[in-house]
């Protein structure tokens, strides 16, 4: 496991330069695409994602799995072969895969106002295109931007962030990938920011619990730091349609 | 808040792999020097006020070392008097990547205020960062990004001088270049007042002495050529252990292989020192050899000649060629990494000049060559060394002086060097550690009452040997039921004392145990705890923690269970005491009628265990008594052993194994067990070799059968025999460790020498750090505690155990080193007559053990370098003949001891034999010696009158 | 053909917005707090939570009297009856088709709603049951007009009208909803030669001008056999283009900027106008053209 190294310097300082508490550098993007309702671009660090939304939309392949209160949220998380150092041998459909289509399908439920669309259906697909650390968090983010660029209500955004304990001492925020390998167990968790309601919690292995507390407050403060950073490029991508469009159809 | 950048890295790992990298580069990194007002003001330790002093430059400066300076020249570094120096965040990086002990080092140093550090995080800093180009070899890079910061200080503050050190021609080039003073260390060193220190200190790395002498070794291989040979199979990568007798001798071990390779000669050896990781060439299987069995010391005095190791050389040559024995042999072509150190020792006299040869004192170490100004006052001290280089046309490594002890033979001195041989940590206990001791005077509260199972009523004593301040285990033994007792044992709770996390917690953990030597202990705990608070003295109440049993009369475990308590132990007796209460039949108050029973139920309890397979082992033990006031060593002695002796231990180790299966049953991941491993067959061939000779079958298959063997190889005409052979099993054996109960299969935590399947230690938290955890552990299976991160984290765990049994074996050398230390005291001036037995038989010796002192000695038959023509050595037999006289391993000898003082740093026993009386060998008992004419060439030895009465040893130079 | 295939680092791709109006209204977001007062009512794109009023999709207020709504500037179709739809026959059920309109759930055509061959009057029978699949099967083409909204927000169509029906060659463009203006008429014969039906829902169908007043192409015929001459296609192409190129820079499309679209596009080739530096180019001119109408 961890080689013993120091993941905090004793200036402070990240093996990438960062502060404990600084997240990884955000960059995202509204409406890559066309052809689906909604879909985001998202870059934190080195990780990059692509979420694209479809829907809400009839339920296909066979009425029964409609739901007669509310919407089926279907997730498919991928990951490029060449997305990891060393090449995958298949992009989705393994466990990992499976497992983390999951999670994020137990993360947007909680967020996505699905009793709006009965007998609808809702389909998310992220895509990994580089993985640094991080990887879901990243999917979350990058579908909750691709679900408000749907129109798809939702109760408020979700967002994801990962924290660990760095010399098994001080917390630290959104690890990259190079600090999972070294360091000691990740704590992923999804919120819901304004509300701090957390809809889902892993941990990579097991820490004292101790050192819970002050680690999940760490990552509740980076989800709470990345709404803030999500909902500016929102804004922004609202703001450029509205303007394109010369805010028609609108009423006021 | 801050800037981005990705840069992109390669690195080979078995192919090609692409690895992409985040950096970013900040503007919130300050310069540190307190007189910038640019700067937000940081932690720093530079100061204003301090001023280096170097008379080529004006002004106070500040110096910014490059990282060959750093790993050159530590030991400088180490004194106080270069200060205010920048250290660069690439270069204590490249420096933490080339050698961790000398980042330690100087990470100490840096976070040290008084000395004025300062680490400048150059490679996050928006203005120093430099992206490496294509193509730059990564030093260039590593320098260039050097001398950026160094031009960014002088144009950030242009008020202030900065320079520059570095031992790289270039890189000061360039710098010179670009406007940077820069200067070697030692032209620096030279032109700052009061050098003289820091002179002897410069490691002689970068002087180039052209000597036109020839090359004394061959060169070594490049890497590169080392790399392939390693990976294509025809070189092999090992470690070095060099032989402690034979300096012209080392094993590699390579792990490839299943022997070591033995490789010999100045040329096979060629400058590789003990634990070197080394590269070897095996030779063809027709040129292999046996290892000598000769003993050879290098006595080489003049600096450079080398007519004498070539003369030993073909010595060793004539001395082998065994056919069963011979072992791969090979000779060391280069060298991957060395392992050098900080070595102990003292000057070797008779030399003139600047130029000194250091004596280590761990053997199996060469001599140094240093350069010092103050050889005269060395010459009485103990000295840390370290080795710098060993250039090829050297006889001996170049190193430079680090550091005196003090004087030589001096008793604190000698503590000393045992202790710093031996990396035990030894200094006094810091404010902050003393600070988290308990407030005098220390009372029990309600609401400890409360908390624990108040046993104050019980009869509880303590059996310990005399003299002992540290009483940490105490029993009772009472009857319950029909013809049930219950017994307890109670163990001072430390843990209660010292909490995790606090500083005295990290302390105890770093030194692991207490260091017993002769006339001094280093305590693992301030003493206020290991000798009073903790120590469970007669007729005080104390906290414990109590391991209770039901048993039945024949002594087995009808239930167990675990309290904390509060005891208060009605009588401590040393074990003669505790023995002589059970003899006595006129006692019967419960004291007694309780040591009784627990006597009465430790034979059963012991009687079992032999009978389960468990090794009683031997290994000579002595006591040394200390004149009080002098502090000088009255009597050696073999400890005495009781009954009682016995007693306290089976149900120390019953305690220790039902806490074993307790813990491990609530943290079968992180329990802190002791394992002592099966040893490899291999280990046990020369017991059974012994055995063969004296016609006695030892069956080591398994422990249960080994211990029957032994058990029955005695023979009525040689009663130490059976001691002997349990003296040498014990040498087959590996070494119990500590280890965390995750990390290995169950089936591996088997406790070979007391065949329990699981064992810990849990009975000596005063002395043992092992002891604490195991505390926390128990009292959080019984709720009486709550549990913290690191207890159950299994890495924390492993590092843990590791440092405990390296600290242990340390504890351990260092504890048989001062019994050596004061025995030879003792011996000092000393002649004397004692029974021993024949151990080993070599060669050109014989090993003799010497019972009453457990000294092992070496007897020469013959003068060093010749073979005896007195004795026949019979291999096959393994004996010596001598006339009508055949010595076999085993057989008891009748020996003179003597002390030789010649090398003050080695003094060694020199043995004469006294009986049997061989012509021509041995000489007349002591009463009878006085007649005999004492320029009688007896031996190789020589007494030189009767009113000296030490032995010199003869020597040829 | 593949000798023009433009493949560019995404760092190199250009901004296509034309910010052409710099009134900004005000933007909520997901969870955002709209009021804190509760005598209003909740509208769409917004949610009560703790006795606030919060938004819940990312776009801008709209009141009407004590009702707040929250309207997304992209979202699936909503329908309203009345509008014009092009859609594609997903399912071919009892008596009605499942049309996709993109719209949250699919429309129903029922059989009742469409004017079979053979004059308005005629009786539905079984046999028209069966027959079905001969007027309308999977993935055919209607254009239609929405009927009704049913309680669970689908649609139902009709195509009573003429102008409504099966669509025949011509190309399908799909947009945002939302880009698609509101106007009396979504039928644009454009003087170009070719005609548009810019769908509600998003979808737009660009054809060969239909002759005027030939109304007896609405209904079930596809005439595929006809050879639309060169000229045509590249001007429905051209067409095409100039929509993504408005899409792309997320101008409103109706007849007009499409119009002004076409004339700014003529400079370069159809195939020119897939790259994105001639498409902001005809966005901006189109833009400036509209502004200046505007202000006239």
């Amino acid at each position: 496991m961890s080689k013993n190294k120091e993941l905090i310097s004793k200036i402070g300082l990240r093996l990438d330069g960062r502060r404990a508490n600084e997240l990884r550098r955000i960059r995202c993007k509204l409406g890559v695409f066309t052809e689906p309702d909604g879909s985001a671009y998202i870059e934190q660090g080195l990780t990059k994602v692509l979420a694209a939304v479809y829907g809400p939309h009839e339920v296909r392949g066979g009425r029964s799995k409609a739901q007669h209160n509310s919407a089926i949220i279907n997730c498919q998380f991928s990951m490029a072969v060449f997305s990891t150092t060393e090449r995958k041998k298949r992009p989705r459909g393994d466990r990992k895969s499976t497992e983390l289509s999951m999670h994020l399908q137990q993360a947007l439920e909680a967020a996505i106002k699905s009793e709006l669309y009965p007998f609808c259906q809702i389909d998310v697909y992220v895509e990994v295109l580089h993985a640094d650390g991080g990887i879901y968090p990243a999917c979350v983010n990058a579908a909750t931007l691709a679900l408000i660029d749907a129109g798809i209500p939702l109760k408020e955004y979700v967002c994801a962030c990962t924290a660990s304990l760095a010399n098994n001492d001080i917390p630290m925020l959104d690890i990259s990938h190079q600090e999972e390998v070294l360091g000691g167990p990740t704590l992923t968790v999804a919120a819901l920011p304004m509300s701090g309601k957390i809809v889902l919690m892993e941990m990579s292995q097991r820490f004292h619990l101790d050192h819970l507390d002050k680690v999940l407050e760490k990552a509740l403060q980076g989800c709470k730091d990345i709404k803030e950073i999500l909902d500016n490029a929102v804004r922004l991508h609202v703001t450029d349609i509205g303007s394109s469009t010369g805010w028609a159809n609108t009423k006021h | 808040m801050f800037t981005t950048k990705a840069f992109i890295k390669k690195s080979k790992i078995g192919h090609f792999l692409k690895n992409v990298r985040e950096h970013y580069i900040r503007d919130d990194i300050f310069c540190g020097v307190p007189s910038c007002e640019t700067c937000h003001p940081v932690e720093s330790h530079l100061s204003s006020t301090y001023k280096n002093v170097c008379c080529l430059f004006k002004y106070n400066h500040y110096l910014i070392l490059d990282t060959n300076v750093i790993l050159d020249q530590m030991d400088v570094l180490d004194e106080p008097i270069l200060e205010n120096i920048i250290i660069l965040h690439t270069v204590l990086k490249e420096v933490k990547h080339r050698s961790l002990p000398i980042y330690k080092r100087l990470q100490s140093i840096i976070d040290n205020p008084s000395r004025h550090f300062y680490v400048f995080t150059n490679d996050h800093h928006k203005d120093t960062y430099v992206k490496q180009d294509d193509k730059e070899l990564i030093n260039d890079y590593n320098d260039r990004l050097i001398r950026k910061s160094c031009s960014w200080y002088m144009k950030h503050l242009p008020g202030e001088i900065f320079v520059l050190l570095s031992n790289d021609a270039k890189n000061r080039a360039i710098a010179l270049a670009e406007g940077i003073p820069t200067l070697t260390i030692k032209d620096y060193i030279e032109s700052v007042k009061d050098n003289s220190v820091l002179l002897d200190k410069l490691a002689k790395k970068d002087i180039h002495v052209e000597t036109y002498t020839k090359d004394i070794f061959p060169p070594h291989l490049s890497n590169v050529e080392l790399l392939t040979g390693v990976k294509n199979g025809k070189l092999h990568q090992g470690t070095f252990r060099a032989s402690k007798d034979n300096f012209l001798e080392g094993f590699v071990n390579v792990d490839s292989l299943e022997d070591p390779v033995l490789v010999q000669g100045r040329s096979g050896l060629n400058r590789a020192v003990n634990g070197d990781i080394v590269v070897v060439e095996i030779f063809d299987k027709k040129e292999w050899v046996s290892p000598s069995d000769i003993v050879l010391e290098d006595e080489g005095v003049a600096e450079e000649g080398i007519d004498e190791i070539e003369l030993k050389e073909r010595e060793l040559k004539r001395s082998k060629k065994i056919k069963e024995e011979i072992k791969p042999t090979g000779k060391v072509v280069g060298i991957i990494r060395r392992k050098w150190r900080q070595y102990c020792g003292i000057l070797q006299g008779g030399m003139d000049g600047v130029y000194q040869l250091f004596v280590p004192s761990d053997r199996s170490i060469p001599k140094i060559r240093i350069e010092t100004r103050q050889a005269d006052f060395l010459r009485t001290q103990k000295l840390i060394v370290t080795i710098d280089s060993w250039p090829r046309h050297s006889r001996y490594p170049h190193g430079h002086f680090v550091r005196a002890l003090g004087k030589i033979g001096d008793q604190t001195t000698e503590n000393e060097v045992v202790l710093l041989e031996h990396d035990v940590p030894h200094s006094q206990f810091s404010e902050e550690v003393l600070a988290c001791l308990p407030k005098l005077p220390w009372i029990i509260t309600e609401k400890d009452v409360k908390k624990r199972v108040d046993i104050r009523h019980l009869d509880i004593c303590s059996v310990d040997p005399p003299g002992c301040t540290d009483i940490d285990d105490a029993l009772h033994c009472r009857p319950i039921g029909n013809d049930g007792f219950e017994v307890g044992v109670h163990i001072a709770d430390v843990a209660h004392f010292i909490r995790p996390g606090t500083a005295i917690d990290k302390e105890a953990a770093s030194r692991a145990t207490t260091v017993y030597l002769v006339n001094k202990r280093i305590d693992m705990v301030p003493e206020l705890l290991s000798s009073n608070l903790c120590s469970l003295r007669g007729g005080e109440e104390r906290f414990a923690f109590s391991c209770v049993w039901e048993m039945d009369a024949n002594a087995n475990i009808l239930n167990t269970r675990f309290h904390k308590s509060i005891i208060k132990s009605k009588a401590s007796f040393t074990y003669e005491e505790a023995q002589m209460t059970i003899d006595d039949k006129s006692k019967n108050d419960p004291i007694a009628m309780s040591l009784r029973g627990l006597n009465k139920l430790a034979k059963i309890l012991k009687k079992r265990r032999l009978e389960n397979g468990a090794l009683v082992l031997a290994s000579p033990e002595v006591k040394i008594h200390m004149d009080s006031e002098t502090m000088e060593p009255l009597d050696v002695e073999v400890k005495k052993l009781f009954e009682t002796n016995s007693m306290v231990e089976e149900f120390m180790l019953l305690a220790n194994i039902s806490v074993a299966e307790k813990i491990l049953d609530e943290f079968p991941e992180c329990a802190m067990l002791r394992r002592h491993p099966t040893p490899p067959s291999t280990n046990f061939d020369p017991l059974i070799k012994a055995g063969r000779h004296l016609g006695l079958d030892i069956n080591v298959e398994c422990g249960k059968n080994l211990a029957q063997s032994l058990d029955e190889a005695t023979k009525p005409e040689n009663p130490y025999l059976n001691t002997m052979l349990r003296i040498l099993a014990t040498r087959c054996m590996l070494q119990a460790v500590y280890f965390a109960s995750g990390t290995l299969q169950k089936e591996e935590y088997y406790h070979y020498g007391l065949a329990v399947p699981l064992y810990t230690h849990f009975t000596s938290p005063i002395r043992r750090y092992a002891d604490i955890i195991v505390h926390r552990l128990l009292a959080v299976t019984c709720g009486a505690d709550s549990t913290y991160p690191d207890l159950l984290d299994k890495q924390k765990s492993t590092e843990l155990c590791q440092n405990l049994n390296y600290r242990n074996r340390m504890a351990q050398y260092a504890g048989r080193a001062s019994v050596a230390f004061n025995t030879h005291l003792f011996f000092k001036g000393k002649l004397q007559d004692e029974e021993g037995y024949v151990l080993h038989i070599r060669k050109n010796a014989l090993q003799i053990l010497i019972p009453k002192y457990g000294l092992e000695c070496t007897l020469y038959l013959a003068k060093k370098g010749e073979s005896s023509n007195i004795f026949e050595y019979n291999e096959e037999e393994q004996s010596q003949k001598a006339g009508n006289i055949t010595l076999h391993a085993f057989d008891p000898v009748k020996v003179r001891l003597s002390l030789d003082s010649n090398n003050i740093q080695h003094e060694k026993f020199v043995l004469q034999l006294v009986s049997p009386y061989i012509e021509g060998f041995s000489v007349q008992p002591l009463g009878e010696s006085m007649e005999v004419d004492p320029d009688k060439p007896a031996s190789e030895k020589k007494r030189k009158s009767k009113s000296e009465s030490h032995v010199k040893n003869k020597k040829k130079n | 053909m593949s000798k023009n295939i433009q493949i560019r680092l995404a760092s190199q791709r250009i901004n296509t917005s034309v910010p052409g109006n710099q009134r900004y209204p005000k933007i909520f977001t997901p969870g955002q707090v709209i009021t804190a007062q509760n005598e209003f009512m909740r509208g769409h794109g917004t949610y009560e939570e703790n006795g606030e009023l919060k938004a819940s999709v990312a776009g801008v207020r709209e009141q009407v009297n004590n009702l707040i709504s929250i309207r997304p500037l992209k979202s699936r179709y909503n329908g309203e009856i009345g509008d014009v739809v092009v859609g594609r026959i997903t399912e071919v059920q009892q008596k009605r088709w499942k049309v996709d309109t993109n719209s949250r759930l699919d429309s129903a055509l029922l059989l009742s709603s469409v004017n079979l061959p053979g004059g308005e009057l005629r009786r539905r029978s079984v046999e028209d049951e069966h027959m079905m699949r001969q007027f309308l099967q999977e993935g055919d083409l209607i254009s239609a007009e929405v009927q009704n909204v049913y309680s669970d927000g689908s649609l139902s169509l009709h195509t009573r009208s003429l102008r409504y029906g099966k669509l025949g060659q011509g190309v399908l463009v799909k947009v945002f909803p939302s880009l698609i203006k509101r106007s009396k008429t979504h039928f644009h014969n454009l003087p170009v030669g070719a005609s548009i039906i810019l769908g509600n829902n998003g979808l737009i169908w660009i054809c060969t001008s239909i002759n005027n007043s030939e109304e007896s192409v609405g209904g079930f015929v596809q005439n595929l056999e006809e050879v639309v001459p060169r000229q045509e296609r590249e001007t429905i192409c051209r067409i095409r283009n100039c929509i993504l190129a408005l899409t792309q820079s997320k101008m409103m499309l109706y007849d007009t900027s499409i119009l002004y679209a076409y004339e700014e596009s003529l400079k370069y080739s159809v195939a020119e106008l897939l790259i994105p530096e001639a498409m902001l180019d005809i966005a901006i001119l189109t833009q400036q053209r509209l502004t200046m109408l505007e202000n006239a």
